[in-house]
């Protein structure tokens, strides 16, 4: 096993910790737990960087290309963005237990994936459009991973008090907090779309094939365009949204990751006729 | 009693509204808008998990209705919008929703006029070869649209060579084409790979797939040349990453009429090429032959054999060249010219979006401001517009 592989393997072993600390810590009322939660998720967010890093380093290819390195990209952001927002609201810490488990899980299903990198992009992957539609990609699954955790949040600081409760932003802020989260992957899905759009027109000469994961990326994007219809347009607030966003963002896991997985789609390889 | 001049009363019943206005008062219903959007996503939840991909597409992506039901969600979100947001004040909020709204109505008006005067064509060529772009005849398979007409796609196309190996900037870029377009002065040359693609005169020239074709001439036994031709070949999966190149179909390999019609046959003929892995074009030709009159479902071939490339093959009344080794290329040519609508739409609405996310931040953030000061909040969170 090489360092690259030890550093992610650690990686995930901080994320399971972190997971059972946040989540027992909570139930717990322990507050001392979710902080031991937060430090090994910050151990953890340092050995998926430097696996990242080295993975990156010692291949010619970007590795953000098998479903495999998009799940580590994918908890990879949620992670920082999760981080971010820790280190700038401090209220919002018990974010932990619904993101921290989420992410484990998802990176524990990558390493089951891995597997060596290639020496040599493929043809139809050497294009600029490729950052712009992972970046779009990733933040926007980061976004809307921490919406979901802020909509969990809300469901349970909406009838209980006392304790860790106390200490939580109140529902109404959680509630806005979750909206605009659920607004910024919105616009990254969309950046992901109109790159992925354009991407294929230079590859294929057509922006849109209702290739199974083009169309499951289209139904993740209108279900959290549905989520912002219901709350501007019919004013829907509160436990009704939060358990949607809850829903959405399994949509948009199985969208993102299932369907690649299980489906022979463009997406899977990048095939072309072979001589 | 009421004169025509006077309000009528407050408290009285409105007339009520009549077809046009309950019609408009139907589709600008925001409640429309949501049940069209959940309706477009119900379909394509069922197209990518009950049908398969090409099902799906002629069930339900392809269908004239599904492209109905798209128009209607565009029409009635536009009307909605532009229902609640006529006469409001301009804000980098209402500014960014109008974006949006107009580029997803652009983007559709942009889809519908692509779909009815596009072109997709797959012109399959053999290196050498030349074949006139107006001429269906000269496409292996074609989609169009309504209002197409074959005199947009002009002049000629050559495919010069067919490179294998490719490199741009040191990067692999598989195979590229060599290729030369149009007519007269206004000839272009270029080489195409994947992610390069040649746009002359609003037709697009992309690779798609390739193969190989072998050149082989039929003699007579005393070794006069009676006929050629570049035989294409397939490539049929033959286990994990290897092919088997033949002539046939895309299922299985099959003989054909040598020379074939109009001439008269003077053999069935099943040619196969086992490509050397060292050097570029040489390898090994198999023949398998039959008489002509009908025997091609027999099983056993009349002769059968293998030369290398530039060898002879004595196929009993006749001798088989197998003078060389081509590629052949199918070549996408693509006239869309709704494109351009569609992309600069994507960019637009997203351009839109953000606008109008970054202005509700904005709005939130000077909310929160006053409300830290103590100030009553002067207006609530817009309701309404989307």
């Amino acid at each position: 096993m090489n360092v690259e592989q030890v550093l992610f393997w650690c990686a995930v072993g901080c994320y399971g910790v972190s997971a059972f600390a946040y989540v027992f810590g909570f139930i717990a009322e322990k507050e001392k737990l979710v902080t031991a939660g937060l430090a090994t998720a910050v151990l953890g967010f340092a050995a998926h960087t430097a696996s990242i890093a080295l993975r990156w380093v010692s291949s010619a290819v970007t590795p953000f290309i098998s479903i495999s390195e998009s799940l580590a990209l994918g908890t990879f952001m949620a992670m920082a963005l999760y981080l971010l927002v820790q280190a700038t609201t401090r209220k919002v810490r018990p974010l932990g237990v619904f993101v921290v488990p989420a992410v484990f899980v998802l990176i524990g299903w990558a390493g089951t994936l891995r597997e060596a990198t290639g020496s040599q992009l493929a043809p139809a992957l050497q294009s600029g459009w490729l950052w712009a539609h992972i970046v779009g990609a990733s933040i926007g699954f980061a976004s809307v991973m921490i919406a979901a955790g802020l909509a969990g949040m809300f469901l349970l600081k909406e009838h209980r008090s006392g304790g860790i409760y106390d200490r939580l932003p109140a529902p109404s802020d959680l509630d806005r907090l979750a909206y605009r989260f659920v607004a910024a992957g919105f616009i990254m899905y969309g950046l992901m779309i109109v790159t992925g759009a354009l991407w294929a027109d230079q590859a294929k000469g057509s922006y849109w094939n209702w290739d199974p994961v083009e169309v499951w990326s289209l139904v993740s994007w209108l279900v959290y365009g549905i989520y912002l219809h219901l709350r501007i347009t019919m004013g829907w607030r509160g436990r009704r949204l939060a358990w949607y966003a809850l829903a959405a963002v399994v949509v948009m896991i199985v969208s993102y990751w299932g369907i690649p997985f299980s489906v022979e789609t463009f997406h899977k390889g990048f095939r072309v006729e072979h001589l | 009693m009421t004169t025509p001049d006077a309000q009528p009363p407050l408290t009285g019943k409105r007339p009520p509204p009549g077809p046009g206005r309950r019609a408009f008062l139907v589709i600008s219903s925001p409640r429309l808008a949501i049940a069209l959007l959940i309706a477009v996503l119900a379909c394509c939840v069922v197209g990518v998990t009950v049908f398969t991909p090409e099902p799906a597409w002629r069930l339900i992506f392809n269908t004239l209705w599904f492209n109905g039901l798209l128009s209607l969600l565009a029409m009635s979100s536009g009307l909605t919008f532009f229902g609640r947001i006529w006469g409001r004040r301009l804000t980098l909020i209402s500014v960014g929703m109008i974006l949006f709204h107009v580029s997803f109505m652009a983007m559709l008006g942009g889809v519908v006029f692509n779909s009815l005067f596009h072109f997709k064509g797959v012109l399959r060529l053999t290196e050498g070869e030349t074949l006139p772009n107006g001429d269906p005849a000269s496409y292996d398979t074609i989609e169009l649209g309504r209002f197409f007409d074959f005199a947009r796609l002009r002049g000629e196309t050559t495919l010069v060579r067919m490179h294998r190996g490719y490199l741009v900037d040191g990067q692999e870029k598989r195979v590229a084409y060599e290729i030369t377009v149009g007519e007269g002065a206004a000839k272009a040359t270029a080489t195409i790979y994947m992610t390069q693609n040649l746009d002359h005169g609003g037709v697009r020239y992309l690779v798609a797939k390739e193969g190989y074709s072998v050149g082989v001439v039929l003699h007579d036994r005393l070794g006069q040349e009676q006929y050629g031709a570049m035989v294409p070949l397939q490539s049929l999966k033959h286990g994990e990453g290897s092919y088997l190149y033949t002539t046939g179909n895309s299922k299985e390999p099959g003989s054909f009429p040598f020379p074939p019609p109009p001439d008269r046959a003077a053999i069935l003929l099943q040619v196969g090429y086992v490509p050397d892995q060292a050097q570029d074009r040489a390898g090994q030709v198999e023949f398998f032959t039959w008489p002509p009159e009908g025997a091609a479902g027999q099983e056993k071939p009349a002769a059968s054999g293998k030369v290398a490339v530039g060898g002879t093959f004595d196929a009993g009344a006749y001798r088989l060249e197998a003078r060389e080794v081509r590629y052949w290329v199918g070549m996408t040519v693509r006239h869309d010219p709704g494109l351009m609508v569609i992309l600069t739409s994507l960019w637009a609405g997203l351009a839109g979006m953000t606008m109008t996310f970054a202005g509700r931040i904005w709005q939130d953030a000077k909310r929160e401001k006053r409300a830290a000061a103590g100030e009553r909040p002067a207006t609530t969170e817009p309701r309404g517009i989307t």
